[in-house]
């Protein structure tokens, strides 16, 4: 044999020897788990996730988790394209908007047998309605995570530059709008306006449901017949909440300009930056307003208010879960590592670094939490908080609306137009199921 | 080993399994092709699959709805005039961009690389970058305006209904005009220095020169860039994602958005690949006369 052919067969037997032993030797690594969640990519979130990581690697020496940060607007088409590639991260966290469809498409694990093995109260510490809300068919499809009601968030000190009471926020949508005209004004004497009342990100993106439907279904409107099978967009309740919605930018002005461009984040940094006086937001505003202008002294400035009433006094829940991967090739892992997500201690930990308020009950009665100016509003407000439709077609649906609220709030279309279109494809879309 | 010695250790007698000359080229493509199987046939093949799946079994109803989607024929208008102005703008500039950095200018380097820099620049950062420009609150574009005294408001670029769909537009012509400025400085460069000094020995001066020589000269590049940025151009989703999401309202939707968006944000997979089938069929039209070109070239 000649010293080349020596060499490949010696490199063969390495190889071989390496193909057959594989197995052995990844059994005895370190189990990795891919984690995605869009607050990876936030700074003071991603800050407190990734020592939540730590925490919990530091006490399951066996398990490693991946951190995968994904964007807020494109985390579902991701997680859809893995999902169906059998290839989707072993935890990711969704809200319930988009659970439905996960649910509907097997694209999240039952966590019922997991939870079986738990002790017979393991839920009790839950409140019930998201338990509730994130079971399908009978299983538990998620576990909850964060539950908060959608608030009014004001800044005091431009309250008070504006002639405004900072301790009597607007009740009605009638004084919001006054307070609104109030509130936008020339700071600079330049003749332009500079700093406007109120501002909401109108532009396409899953944040805007949540801003918009306290509003709708204050003036006791709603997307949906009772039923769910045909528009209701037509009703002069409906009608009113739109009027009402398109005036602030179109009659009132009280609004920036460019405001169908913009997302949350564009709002917060206006908010940062003084810009404006009124958002409507939840427990993350304010680390994520003060992180982004710490000048402002948001904890200390800015202020939470149950959100106006009109005919009802209802407002929007936002409610997260973290879901398993149907192909999780660990899946004791994976829910161990929710379980140490959820749990009230870590729980603890996002409320304190970030203001989220948990769905776990026996956080939220810590006077932590209770004694916490913004948090105690939010969790007062749970009490009328509701729920987007929780249907496939409702993207959708809301697609139509937010397509009919840029044509009138930009002049494409005159506002009673542009409803009627959007009620018409409603109409359309709902005729398919 | 000498050329004969390893074509006698091939053609001799072997011990074990022989492979055959041809079979061997296959072998050598198969590699390739196994790719662009699995690339390009299988998610093609599956798409097409998708746009006819009913329940039940196959039907063309989401080609029926489609074709009577009022939505689906204002995005295909608006597909057509974005298209339409952004490649006529892209050939226009680009070949004023070509002539401009193909002469004996100072610094033609740096010129040709700061002309080529839009287009290395990603679609969605470049759809962010103009975002910015244009933004009514903080944008330079406004500021420079103001301060030049051109307007007295500050003008909302991306949300008034006549100015939206004409920001996007600008945006990509900024963004694609160097592709074909490359490609047109290459088919200027072909065009043989004789010919203009001959034209010029006749008494053609620059017009006559550009209308003469270099256009009839540049005939099948300009047919090649053409048919490419159009292609390209049908197929733009970052930029307008990024810029304006299709809105204000959908008036700056184009194909490649609303395929996205029927398929990852409404979920309605079947409809969204009828529409991806539409629009690969469109694109096919369009590309037509370069293969064509290309095939009578050959």
């Amino acid at each position: 044999m000649t010293r080349t052919g020596g060499r490949v067969v010696a490199a063969s037997f390495v190889a071989a020897l390496v193909v057959v032993l594989a197995p052995a030797i990844r059994a005895g690594e370190a189990v990795t788990l891919r984690f995605s969640n869009w607050h990876l990519v936030e700074t003071v979130w991603g800050r407190s996730l990734r020592e939540a990581i730590r925490i919990f690697e530091s006490r399951n020496p066996g398990i490693r988790i991946v951190p995968e940060p994904i964007s807020y607007a494109e985390k579902e088409a991701r997680y859809q394209a893995e999902c169906a590639a059998r290839r989707m991260p072993d935890v990711v966290k969704l809200h319930n908007f988009s659970l439905a469809m996960f649910f509907e498409l097997g694209c999240a694990a039952d966590l019922t047998p997991f939870v079986q093995k738990e002790s017979p109260d393991f839920l009790k510490s839950w409140y019930e309605f998201p338990i509730k809300s994130l079971t399908y068919r009978g299983r538990l499809m998620a576990m909850p995570g964060d539950y908060m009601s959608m608030v009014l968030i004001y800044n005091r000190e431009l309250f008070r530059a504006a002639g405004l009471d900072p301790n009597r926020p607007p009740r009605t949508w009638e004084e919001f709008r006054e307070y609104g005209r109030r509130l936008t004004r020339d700071t600079d004497g330049d003749g332009r306006v500079d700093q406007w009342g109120f501002s909401m990100p109108a532009s396409k993106n899953p944040g805007l449901p949540l801003r918009v439907l306290p509003i709708v279904w204050s003036f006791g409107a709603d997307f949906l017949t009772p039923d769910g099978r045909r528009s209701a967009m037509n009703t002069p309740e409906f009608r009113e909440a739109f009027r009402f919605i398109v005036e602030l930018a179109t009659v009132d002005r009280v609004v920036p300009p460019g405001v169908t461009t913009f997302g949350p984040q564009d709002v917060r940094i206006q908010m940062a930056h003084r810009r404006i006086a009124m958002k409507i937001g939840s427990g993350w505003t304010y680390p994520i307003v003060n992180a982004i202008n710490p000048q402002l002294n948001a904890m200390e400035v800015l202020e939470a208010a149950p959100m106006p009433a009109g005919r009802r006094r209802v407002t929007a829940a936002w409610l997260s879960g973290w879901i398993m991967s149907p192909h999780t090739a660990h899946p004791e892992a994976a829910w161990r590592f929710i379980k140490f997500l959820t749990s009230k201690e870590t729980e603890k930990k996002f409320f304190e670094d970030n203001r989220v308020i948990s769905s776990r009950k026996d956080v939220n009665v810590l006077p932590m939490v209770k004694m916490d100016k913004f948090s105690r509003v939010i969790v007062q407000e749970l009490q009328h908080a509701r729920l987007e439709p929780q249907i496939k077609e409702w993207p959708e649906i809301f697609d139509a609306f937010t397509t009919a609220l840029q044509e009138a709030m930009t002049g494409a279309k005159p506002w009673e137009r542009a409803l009627l279109d959007g009620h018409t494809r409603v109409e359309g879309i709902l005729a398919r199921r | 080993m000498p050329d004969a010695s390893r074509a006698a250790a091939w053609d001799g007698p072997r011990r074990g399994f022989r492979i055959r000359e041809p079979a061997v080229g296959y072998l050598f493509v198969a590699p390739a092709v196994g790719l662009l199987v699995a690339v390009l046939v299988y998610p093609a093949l599956t798409t097409l699959r998708l746009s006819f799946s009913v329940p039940g079994g196959l039907g063309a109803r989401h080609y029926i709805q489609l074709l009577s989607d009022p939505l689906f024929w204002q995005v295909v208008r608006q597909t057509a005039v974005f298209v339409v102005a952004s490649v006529g703008a892209h050939l226009l500039l680009g070949l004023g961009a070509a002539l401009a950095v193909a002469g004996p200018i100072p610094a033609r380097g740096l010129f040709r690389v700061v002309a080529l820099l839009p287009w290395v620049v990603p679609d969605v950062v470049a759809g962010i970058v103009w975002k910015w420009i244009l933004n009514p609150l903080y944008g330079v574009l406004n500021d420079l305006l103001l301060a030049a005294g051109l307007i007295a408001q500050p003008l909302e670029w991306l949300t008034r209904p006549g100015l939206a769909p004409l920001s996007v537009i600008l945006a990509n012509v900024w963004r694609g005009f160097p592709f074909v400025m490359v490609i047109l400085l290459a088919g200027l460069q072909a065009i043989p220095q004789d010919l203009y000094e001959a034209a010029s020995l006749d008494g053609a001066g620059p017009w006559a020169r550009f209308r003469f020589v270099t256009l009839p000269g540049l005939r099948k590049v300009l047919v090649v860039a053409l048919a490419l940025d159009t292609i390209w151009e049908v197929r733009r989703f970052g930029l307008v994602q990024a810029m304006t999401g299709g809105g204000p309202g959908t008036l700056t939707e184009v194909l490649s958005t609303q395929v996205f968006k029927q398929y990852f944000h409404f979920y309605r997979f079947e409809y969204a690949s009828a529409m991806a089938v539409a629009m690969t069929v469109l694109l096919l039209a369009v590309s037509l006369p370069y293969v064509r070109m290309i095939m009578q070239e050959e």
